[in-house]
């Protein structure tokens, strides 16, 4: 039943993933976060004084920069930035800072296929260790539907260009509360709404669901592992 | 909004000053001595990250086919982009670059270019028609100062590991151009004459104090400040001063054979690091193991610890504490990641040549890895074809290279967290059921 990918892994299986904490030394929170070959940079500075004429001043404002390896940034690149920017704004917690600033600037290190979950696991791993205030984790998976309908998750570049469609899913983290025992995991996880969902291609709807659930359970795993990366590294911060 | 650079108080400048008049530095450094160098190289040919302290520049190179100048017709071009993100420093705006980054730009262009550092003519396919243009872009990552300095090591080293891919000319008219895939064809390097080195004094005082590589707090209180780009032969490549204090001709015949000196040091340095980065990738080669055969070993199966994984992931766990470690000080974080994929391949390396003596008789059920190489390797004595040769050793380097650390790291919240369905809905019987007939089905094949 299993067909195995190009790099041998199967249809659910993540490329294997690891989070740098601030590997930058100017910058106020950095983040380096790589799935496979794929590598962003995040760093962020903020909040500062301002925001930018047309943007709320009783609220927040987040500026995002997307710097591609090479060459001029594009339109697609721009949607990147705005993609990034509604689905931080949507985490973070606008009212603590009013009148401020926060910039966050990406760097793209490595590219093979999912970019944008990348991107958006860096930012947040960076916003949490600039100290941001935000009001729960995102966590970004990238899907993509092959032609004969099978869901594959993490997609890598070479696998992204046979595709028919792809989705790009943002989730909140899992929660994981004290008295909360594994068991009842699987009722929280359908609590947990969808951020941000971008996607390219025809597809079906069951597929589109048959998306978000692998998309769901896949990013639970994400966000565990986040908790144990923000976790294991506050104490050595004091 | 505006932000502007970091600007020291009277009292920090006063304090920078006084420290170098009796020639101590605030960083603890002695005024000729440079900080750590550290040159990281990414899975990509021609991509380097140089870390100087705590500047850090990324650089990266690609190439391609274009028409040449009118005036030029048989010489490729090398074209430098910097541009200053936002990322480095606070005070840095994003869009057009500014002046320091034209500046930085120039300083190195200069050095490179217009020294003939770099071999033009060998970039020409057909004179006047097609030549190779190659492009360095220039990420400035982290701003703690001399960016010139670490800006143009990172473009040295991204370019001494560069490959451009092979191609021919052929056709009815002798002017069809065939680029080859780097995987038929192993790409070739650019020819590199010299590595001209930039150097940076900065100047205190009415001139008579300075220091080399200075930091950002440094460069915000110098009065002036002098670039010499020289090679390890002793040649001026080019020399940048742009105004500031005045500096006596006998301080800078001085500064001369101190950046001659140093020049020295860190083309060594480069051509170490150079020299060590392509063994491993040819050491990578040599091993012929089929790309997917690295990725599977340390892609971690969540579903399923099963008995059949068990000597793997006691191995791993091991490297994962290790991991832990790494994170945690995170400056020397790249260091150590590229200890830990050499002990890899050591290795691997030591399961291949285990395999050509034991051959069958050392067939290990326990690890997925060994089991299929060696199947790889019964298969060995029937030449293939050399074509196909080179298309693995091309494809598997760039796999090999993060695994180890990330595999582990992710294999530790695998374990840590519980299992949902959806990800892995296999089976113990799934986990077991080796992959190896549709493998050696491919092989056959090919």
């Amino acid at each position: 039943m299993e067909e195995t990918r190009a790099d041998g892994r199967n249809a659910n299986q993540l490329r294997p993933f690891s989070c740098t904490r601030n590997p930058l030394d100017r910058a106020h929170g950095s983040a380096r976060w790589a799935q496979g070959d794929t590598i962003v940079l995040a760093a962020v500075y903020g909040p500062k004084p301002g925001t930018r004429k047309g943007e709320n001043p009783e609220k927040a404002s987040i500026e995002v920069v997307w710097k591609p390896m090479t060459g001029q940034i594009g339109k697609q690149e721009k949607e990147y930035e705005m993609t990034l920017k509604r689905t931080l704004q949507s985490i973070c917690l606008l009212t603590v800072h009013p009148n401020t600033t926060t910039s966050v600037i990406l760097q793209v290190v490595g590219d093979d296929g999912s970019l944008l979950p990348c991107a958006i696991n860096a930012s947040c791993a960076a916003l949490v260790f600039a100290g941001i205030p935000l009001k729960h984790l995102a966590v970004a998976i990238g899907c993509g539907v092959l032609e004969d309908g099978e869901v594959i998750l993490d997609t890598s570049k070479s696998e992204e260009q046979q595709l028919k469609s792809f989705a790009h899913l943002v989730f909140p983290n899992s929660r994981k509360s004290a008295g909360s025992k594994e068991a009842n995991q699987k009722e929280e996880d359908s609590e947990r709404g969808l951020i941000t969902s971008i996607t390219h291609g025809v597809m079906s709807e069951e597929d589109y669901f048959s998306c978000i659930e692998r998309g769901l359970a896949a990013s639970s795993r994400i966000s565990d592992f986040m908790r144990t990366t923000l976790q294991k590294q506050v104490p050595g911060d004091v | 909004m505006e932000h502007q650079r970091w600007r020291p108080t009277v009292n920090e400048r006063d304090f920078i000053e006084r420290a170098l008049q009796s020639d101590l530095r605030v960083d603890g450094r002695r005024p000729f001595d440079f900080r750590r160098l550290k040159i990281l190289f990414g899975r990509e040919d021609g991509s380097a990250e140089v870390q100087l302290g705590e500047t850090r520049v990324m650089g990266y190179v690609t190439a391609q086919l274009v028409q040449p100048y009118k005036d030029r017709p048989n010489e490729g071009t090398l074209a430098i982009f910097t541009e200053f993100s936002p990322m480095a420093d606070p005070a840095f705006e994003p869009g057009r670059p500014g002046e320091s980054a034209i500046e930085l730009g120039r300083v190195i262009d200069r050095g490179l270019r217009e020294s003939r550092a770099v071999d033009m003519e060998s970039l020409c396919v057909v004179a006047g028609r097609h030549v190779w243009s190659v492009r360095v872009d220039l990420h400035i990552l982290d701003n703690g100062g001399n960016l010139i300095d670490t800006a143009n090591i990172a473009a040295l080293a991204a370019l001494s590991t560069f490959r451009r891919p092979e191609c021919t000319v052929g056709g009815d008219d002798g002017q069809q151009v065939t680029v080859h895939d780097p995987e038929v064809r192993d790409p070739i390097p650019l020819t590199i004459h010299h590595l001209p080195i930039a150097v940076t004094f900065a100047y205190f005082g009415e001139g008579n104090i300075m220091v080399i590589d200075p930091t950002y707090k440094e460069e915000a209180v110098m009065g002036g400040r002098m670039t010499a780009t020289i090679n390890s032969n002793g040649d001026v490549c080019a020399i940048q001063k742009a105004g500031g204090e005045g500096v006596m001709s006998s301080v800078i015949m001085q500064c001369l054979r101190i950046a001659s000196v140093k020049a020295a040091d860190i083309t060594s340095k480069i051509k170490n690091e150079v020299t060590s980065y392509t063994s491993a990738k040819a050491l990578q080669k040599v091993k012929r193991l089929p790309a997917s055969v690295l990725k599977k070993d340390s892609v971690p199966v969540v579903a399923m610890k099963g008995s059949a994984d068990g000597a793997l992931e006691t191995q791993s766990t091991k490297a994962s504490s290790e991991v832990q470690q790494i994170s945690k000080g995170d400056e020397d974080h790249q260091n150590i990641k590229r200890n830990s994929s050499l002990t890899v391949d050591r290795t691997s390396k030591h399961k291949q040549t285990s395999k050509f003596i034991g051959g069958p008789s050392n067939w290990d059920p326990y690890s997925k890895g060994v089991s299929l190489s060696s199947l790889r390797i019964s298969q060995l004595p029937e030449p293939p074809p050399t074509v196909k040769d080179n298309k693995q050793e091309d494809v598997e380097p760039m796999l090999t290279e993060c695994n180890p650390e990330v595999q582990s790291e992710s294999r530790l919240t695998a374990g840590g967290s519980d299992e949902t369905q959806a990800v892995s809905p296999k089976s113990l019987k799934d986990a077991v059921k080796p992959k190896h007939k549709r493998k050696k089905k491919q092989h056959n094949k090919s």
